[in-house]
């Protein structure tokens, strides 16, 4: 049952990210500076550190889908957001075998999920041939206000999440 | 164990192969999306609007409490402006009553490439990924939206329709245009005096259009000069304004020009658009049926 509530989370805030625009104060859209947001990312890492139990793989399979959907609904290449997040949901799992569960570590492993996962997809759009700055340029206006948006958006929504993804983990336990 | 674990390298295998070949099918130049991925985006695009007409009704609050602001300022220059245009109004009145006459006169009575037919959209969501600058509008195959129509906001073109489905449509915005999305147009100087030449790509470091310049008459290309598309793709009307010339350079070998255009329609803040829908076609069969 709480799984539905997951399920349901992720997806309003897959939708919500095409507003995301609508929601940033016009000066700062307006300039040079591009904000990126991957705030369903954001979400999946807090699930794989609080909802996911030790041991499994679920919240990869979650990352592939919302991924897939992702990449139909906004950017009609397919494969690019499902294998990312895919990836980098795999390797916070792996992580949250060696490092403790607390909110410091929440925040640099969320610092080195964005950044790692706009540097891929950047790297695919490369090869593909899609993505025609340079890295300075890149480095510059894209990754660092990217990470910082998310890392803000992380913030507001670790308290709430943290609390109710624990809750639900527990219910969900508890019903097997 | 780790991460050489055999069956976790088998299912990484597995998934890049299979990341691999999807990448390339969607990139393999398809027409249209296939029939799940339209139905995925119509059930999409339906909550996406629940949530859009809320969120831009408060966005567009504040936009307006800042709007009244300068209401006072606005309002002079705008009177000043009306003054002029009053006569031009007249002006155009008559030319076009002549351009009528004289088309009777030829007996040219088909459809002009500057006429079009509009069809109103409103914008429910924006990519999220700003590499390739797309748009969802509320209007599909349903409402007549075809692809590669143009799309334009009061200010100007802002993009084209890249696919469509059922309900919604995806418009690749000016600010996303690479190679493959070129257009027809001209560069204007005033008294009839044009450039021709092509809307190449969209250089994001610099926010401007490069506009290769064809014929060999770059000297005359002055900055703020106005760029129209010409119609002679086929595929957008004439007349749509694009943006303004900001600088003329050499292109990368030093064989033509190049002019670097700034967008005139703002394609950050969009949320009402109109999709040009050029329909010569329908003219074409209805002539064949006159005669």
């Amino acid at each position: 049952m709480s799984r539905l509530y997951v399920i349901l989370v992720l997806f309003i805030i897959f939708i919500l990210e095409g507003v995301a625009l609508d929601l940033l104060p016009t000066r700062l859209v307006l300039s040079k500076l591009v904000f990126v947001p991957h705030w369903v990312l954001m979400f999946l890492i807090l699930q794989a550190l609080f909802f996911e139990k030790k041991g499994s793989y679920y919240t990869v399979i979650y990352a592939a889908v919302i991924g897939l959907l992702i990449d139909v609904v906004y950017i009609e290449i397919l494969g690019i957001h499902m294998f990312t997040y895919a990836l980098i949901v795999y390797l916070v799992l792996e992580a949250k075998g060696i490092v403790l569960e607390n909110f410091a570590v929440t925040i640099i492993l969320g610092v080195l999920a964005v950044g790692l996962a706009d540097i891929f997809i950047y790297f695919i759009y490369l090869v593909i041939g899609i993505g025609t700055v340079s890295w300075p340029y890149y480095f510059i206006y894209r990754i660092v206000p990217t990470i910082v948006a998310n890392i803000i958006f992380l913030l507001m929504l670790y308290p709430l999440a943290a609390h109710f993804l624990v809750k639900w983990r527990d219910r969900n336990a508890e019903s097997f | 164990m780790g991460f050489f674990n055999r069956r976790r390298l088998f299912i990484f295998l597995i998934s890049f192969i299979l990341f691999v070949t999807l990448i390339g099918l969607s990139l393999n130049s398809r027409d249209n999306l296939s029939k799940p991925e339209q139905a995925i985006k119509d059930t999409v695009g339906w909550s996406q609007q629940l949530i859009h007409t809320p969120i831009s009704s408060i966005s567009n609050f504040f936009l307006n409490i800042k709007d009244f602001k300068r209401t006072f300022e606005e309002n002079k220059e705008l009177k000043e402006k009306l003054a002029s245009y009053e006569g031009v109004d007249f002006e155009i009145e008559k030319l076009k009553d002549d351009n009528e006459q004289l088309r009777q006169t030829l007996e040219k009575t088909d459809e002009n490439v500057m006429d079009y037919h509009p069809i109103q959209a409103t914008v429910i969501s924006r990519s999220p990924e700003r590499w390739l600058e797309q748009v969802t509008i509320n209007r599909g195959e349903k409402h007549g939206v075809k692809e590669n129509m143009a799309v334009i906001t009061a200010e100007g073109m802002v993009g084209k329709i890249s696919t469509t489905s059922k309900h919604t449509s995806t418009v690749q915005l000016l600010t996303g245009f690479d190679q493959f999305n070129r257009i027809s147009a001209t560069i204007y100087h005033g008294e009839g005096k044009e450039t021709i030449g092509l809307v190449e790509e969209y250089d994001k470091e610099e926010d401007v259009l490069l506009f290769r310049i064809i014929d060999d008459s770059s000297e005359r290309v002055k900055e703020d000069d106005l760029v129209l598309s010409s119609g002679m793709g086929g595929v957008f009307p004439t007349g749509l304004v694009i943006g303004k010339v900001k600088e003329v350079v050499p292109d990368q070998y030093g064989l033509t020009s190049m002019a670097l255009i700034k967008p005139v329609a703002n394609t950050n803040d969009i949320n009402h658009v109109i999709v040009v829908d050029r329909s010569l076609e329908t003219t074409d069969e209805q002539g064949d049926e006159a005669s």
